[in-house]
C-alpha cells in the first residue's frame, strides 16, 4: 500500500530540524512495508495534493514566513480543506500550526489571518518559550502516554470550541503558558508547538498518524517495530523533566 | 588612568586564579571582573595598540579565520593580542587584551585580532574601531540562544553602518546574507569568493537558509554551491546576484584533512588544512593580510606552516590511534566536516558527540538537518557520544548508517573505540562545542594530550 506525505515549503518552513519529521514518516512507512512516496509542496505547486495521506507543515522564520502567505491562501488553502474532509491527516509545528488557525496577531496589535483549518487563534507573546516540553496526549491507546520535544515561540495560543488540546503539559509551557495545554486535535489535524523533531522521539505517535492515513483505504493496522533506540531518547527526556 | 590600572590588575589577578585552580583557562571571566570596575576597559586598552583591531564575526571560521590572520601578523613582526581559545564574548576579547597588559596597566601590543560572537558585533565595534571587520558567513545556529538567523543578520548590518571612516569591511560575496547586508552599505566593502566549479555541487543541501532574494522574494539561481547556502547565486529577476568579488580563490585542490591549495591573484597557496570550508578561511585571512599590506609572496610562505587551534582539526595519538578532532557544531559545519571525513579523507571511524548545554545550544532538532546519510555505506565504526548520544543513535538509524551503542560517558566512547579499532587507525572525532571539551578532558586525563590553554 502507497503511504503519500506532502511537505509544505521544505525549502522555506523547516528552521526547527522539522526534516527529521518526514525522515521518520518516510523510513517507518517502509520498514511497516508500506510504499512511501515524498511530494514537495513549495511555492506554485498545487499537484498532487488529492493524494497525500498526511501533510507536514513546519515552522519558518519570519522572512520565510512572510514569502509563503500569499502562496497558502491561494494555492493550499482550498487542497487543504478538501484533504482533510477526504481523511487526510495534517502535522503541523510551531509557524504551521499558527497558520492553520484563524489568525496570528503580532505585538503591535496587526492580524494575519491564518486558513482556518483548526479552531485557534494566536497572539504574540513577550517572552519567549524555549526548553523541553513533556505533554500527556489526549488520545486513548498509545504507549506510552508521553510526547517529549522541544519548544521555541513567543506566539501565545489559544482553542476555540471545536479544538481540543493535544494534550496536558507535564512540563514546559506549551500553548499559551497560562491554561496547561499544548497543541491542538481538530478531525485529522494535529497542531503543536513541539520540534526536536517530534515524531523521531515519539514513534508511538508516527506510527499513530500513518495509521490513521492509511485507514481510509484499509484497517490502519501495523506491526510492530523495535523501537528501542527512540524510546531510550524519548525516556531520556522524561527523566530528566522529572529531575527539574 | 587608576581606574584603567585596578581594573588591569583586578582581571589579571583573576586571570592567574583561574589558571591556578584549574578551573579553566582564565578565558573570560578576567573581562568580567574588569569591566565591573571600569566598563571601558577594552576600549582604553584597545587605544594602547599601535597599529589597531581586527573583528571577525559569522557563524562558522572565526577562530580558525582569527588563528590564520594572527599567524600571518606576528611572522611578520607584528605583537599581537589575539583572543585564541575561542572566548567570543566581549569579556573574552577584554580578558584577552587584560592577559597581555602589563602591570602598568598599558597593552603592549600593535594588533589586537578578535574573534566576535555576532551578536556581541555591533558592541566590539563600538568599543575597538576596528581597522578591519571581516564577516565570514550566516548560518542557522543555536537558535534558542540567537534567535533567528535574521536577527543576527541586523546586528551585523547595524554594527557596520557605525564602522569607523578609514575601516574597511571585508565580506564573503558568497554569502547571500552576507551580501545583502554588504551591498546596502554606503562604503564599498572588499568582496571574497571562491571560483572553482571543479569543487562545487549543483543542489543546495537541506539546511541551507540564505535561498530566496531579498528584493522580491524569488527562489535564487544557485550556479554552484560550494558550502551550505554559499555560492554563485543569482535572482532569476535581476533583482539581486553575488557581487563580483575582488579576490578569488582558483584551482582549488583538497586533500582530506592533511592540505589544501588554491590560487589567489596568481600567487599559490599551499597549507596544512583541509576542506572547502577552509578556503573561504584562508581566502578571508589573505584578503585581510593583503589590506593590511603584508606581500602575497610572504603570505604564501608563512601559510604552509600553521598549525590549526584546538578542537579545530586537532590531532592527537591514543593508544595507538591517530585521533583527528574536528569542532562541528551546526548543520552547515558539520555537512562540511562528514564530507571531508567521508569524501576526501576516506574515514572510516568515527565518534560524533553532541552535547546540549549552554556553549552547544540546548535545542539538539538540528541534527536532523545535518546530512549524516553522506556516512551511510561508508563508515566502518560510528559511536553515538555526549550527552545527547540517544538523540543521535536515533538519528543515525534513520539516516541508514549502523551505529554502535550510544555512550554518554566519554571515557567510554573512548574506550569503545578502542575495542572496535586496530592499532594504526585513524579516528574522526566530530563534536560539538563541551562534547569535544568533554572527550579532550578525558585524554588529557589519561595523559594523551595537553589542556586547551596551553595548546
Amino acid at each position: 500500500m502507497r503511504l503519500t506525505v506532502g511537505w509544505l515549503y521544505p525549502d522555506l518552513m523547516n528552521i526547527y530540524g522539522d526534516r527529521g519529521n518526514i525522515l521518520t514518516l518516510l523510513k517507518r512507512a517502509e520498514w511497516h512495508g508500506l510504499e512511501p512516496k515524498l511530494v514537495e509542496l513549495g511555492r506554485g505547486a498545487t499537484g498532487d495534493m488529492d493524494d497525500v495521506d498526511i501533510f507536514f507543515f513546519g515552522g519558518g522564520q519570519d522572512r520565510e514566513q512572510a514569502l509563503i502567505y500569499d502562496d497558502l491562501k491561494e494555492f493550499k488553502q482550498e487542497p487543504l480543506q478538501k484533504a482533510v474532509a477526504n481523511g487526510a491527516q495534517i502535522l503541523a509545528v510551531c509557524g504551521g500550526y499558527q497558520l492553520l488557525g484563524h489568525y496570528y496577531q503580532t505585538a503591535d496589535g496587526e492580524r494575519y489571518d491564518g486558513i482556518g483549518l483548526i479552531d485557534v487563534r494566536t497572539e504574540a507573546g513577550k517572552k519567549r518559550y524555549i526548553g523541553d516540553i513533556v505533554i500527556q496526549m489526549n488520545i486513548e491507546g498509545l504507549i506510552p502516554a508521553t510526547l517529549v520535544g522541544f519548544e521555541n515561540h513567543s506566539g501565545r495560543t489559544f482553542l476555540g470550541p471545536n479544538a481540543k488540546p493535544l494534550g496536558k503539559i507535564l512540563h514546559g509551557k506549551g500553548n499559551n503558558g497560562s491554561d496547561r495545554t499544548e497543541g491542538c486535535i481538530q478531525n485529522g489535524v494535529i497542531g503543536t508547538y513541539m520540534h526536536g523533531s517530534l515524531l523521531p522521539k515519539n514513534p508511538h505517535f508516527a506510527d499513530h498518524l500513518i495509521g490513521n492515513a492509511i485507514r481510509r483505504r484499509g484497517d490502519g493496522a501495523l506491526s510492530r517495530l523495535d523501537d528501542s533506540a527512540e524510546l531510550a531518547a524519548h525516556d531520556w527526556i522524561l527523566q530528566r523533566a522529572q529531575r527539574h | 588612568m587608576i581606574r584603567k590600572t585596578t581594573a588591569v590588575w583586578a582581571g589579571k589577578a583573576t586571570g592567574a586564579l583561574s589558571r591556578i585552580t584549574k578551573r579553566g583557562g582564565g578565558t573570560t571571566l578576567p573581562g568580567d571582573v574588569a569591566r565591573a570596575i571600569d566598563p571601558k576597559i577594552l576600549s582604553r586598552l584597545a587605544q594602547d595598540l599601535t597599529q589597531g583591531s581586527i573583528v571577525i564575526t559569522g557563524t562558522n571560521g572565526k577562530t580558525t579565520t582569527a588563528r590564520l590572520v594572527t599567524w600571518l601578523l606576528e611572522g611578520a613582526g607584528h605583537r599581537v593580542v589575539s583572543n585564541r581559545a575561542g572566548a567570543n564574548l566581549i569579556f573574552g576579547a577584554t580578558a584577552a587584551a587584560l592577559n597581555r597588559a602589563g602591570v602598568d596597566g598599558r597593552l603592549r601590543a600593535d594588533w589586537g585580532v578578535f574573534e566576535i560572537d555576532e551578536a556581541s558585533l555591533p558592541r566590539a565595534v563600538a568599543e575597538l574601531q576596528p581597522k578591519a571587520t571581516l564577516v565570514l558567513n550566516l548560518f542557522r545556529d543555536q537558535l534558542d540562544r540567537y534567535g533567528e538567523l535574521e536577527s543576527i543578520a541586523k546586528k551585523i548590518e547595524l554594527a557596520l553602518t557605525t564602522l569607523p571612516e578609514d575601516a574597511r569591511a571585508i565580506l564573503n560575496a558568497d554569502d547571500p546574507r552576507v551580501a545583502e547586508i554588504g551591498l546596502g552599505l554606503l562604503k564599498k566593502p572588499t568582496w571574497y569568493g571562491l571560483d572553482d566549479t571543479s569543487v562545487a555541487s549543483k543542489t543546495l543541501p537541506h539546511a541551507a537558509d540564505a535561498r530566496t532574494c531579498p528584493r522580491c522574494g524569488a527562489s535564487l539561481i544557485f550556479d554552484a554551491v560550494y558550502v551550505g547556502h554559499d555560492g554563485v547565486y543569482r535572482c532569476p529577476n535581476h533583482d539581486f546576484a553575488r557581487p563580483t568579488p575582488e579576490l578569488t580563490a582558483t584551482n582549488i585542490t583538497l586533500n582530506g584533512f592533511d592540505s589544501l591549495a588554491l590560487t589567489i591573484g596568481g600567487t599559490r597557496i599551499e597549507m596544512p588544512l583541509g576542506g572547502l570550508y577552509n578556503c573561504y578561511n584562508v581566502l578571508a585571512a589573505y584578503a585581510t593580510a593583503c589590506s593590511l599590506g603584508l606581500d602575497p609572496k610572504y603570505i604564501a610562505e608563512r601559510l604552509r606552516t600553521f598549525k590549526a587551534a584546538f578542537g579545530r582539526q586537532e590531532r592527537i595519538e591514543f593508544r595507538g590511534r591517530h585521533l583527528i578532532l574536528v569542532l562541528s557544531k551546526n548543520p552547515a559545519g558539520f555537512n562540511e566536516t562528514v564530507r571531508t571525513a567521508v569524501d576526501l579523507a576516506h574515514g572510516t571511524n568515527f565518534i560524533i558527540g553532541l552535547n546540549d548545554r549552554k556553549a552547544d545550544g540546548t535545542d539538539v532538532s538540528w541534527i536532523w538537518d545535518v546530512d549524516f546519510e553522506q556516512l551511510k555505506d561508508k563508515a566502518a565504526v560510528v559511536i553515538p557520544a555526549g550527552v545527547r548520544a540517544n538523540d543521535l543513535a536515533v538519528r543515525l538509524k534513520y539516516a541508514g548508517v549502523p551505529a554502535q551503542e550510544p555512550q554518554t560517558d566519554p571515557g567510554k566512547a573512548l574506550d569503545l573505540l578502542i575495542k572496535c579499532t586496530n592499532e594504526g587507525d585513524i579516528a574522526y572525532l566530530l563534536c560539538t562545542y563541551t562534547a569535544m571539551l568533554d572527550l579532550r578532558g578525558e585524554l588529557v586525563r589519561r595523559g594523551w594530550a595537553q589542556p586547551y590553554w596551553e595548546t
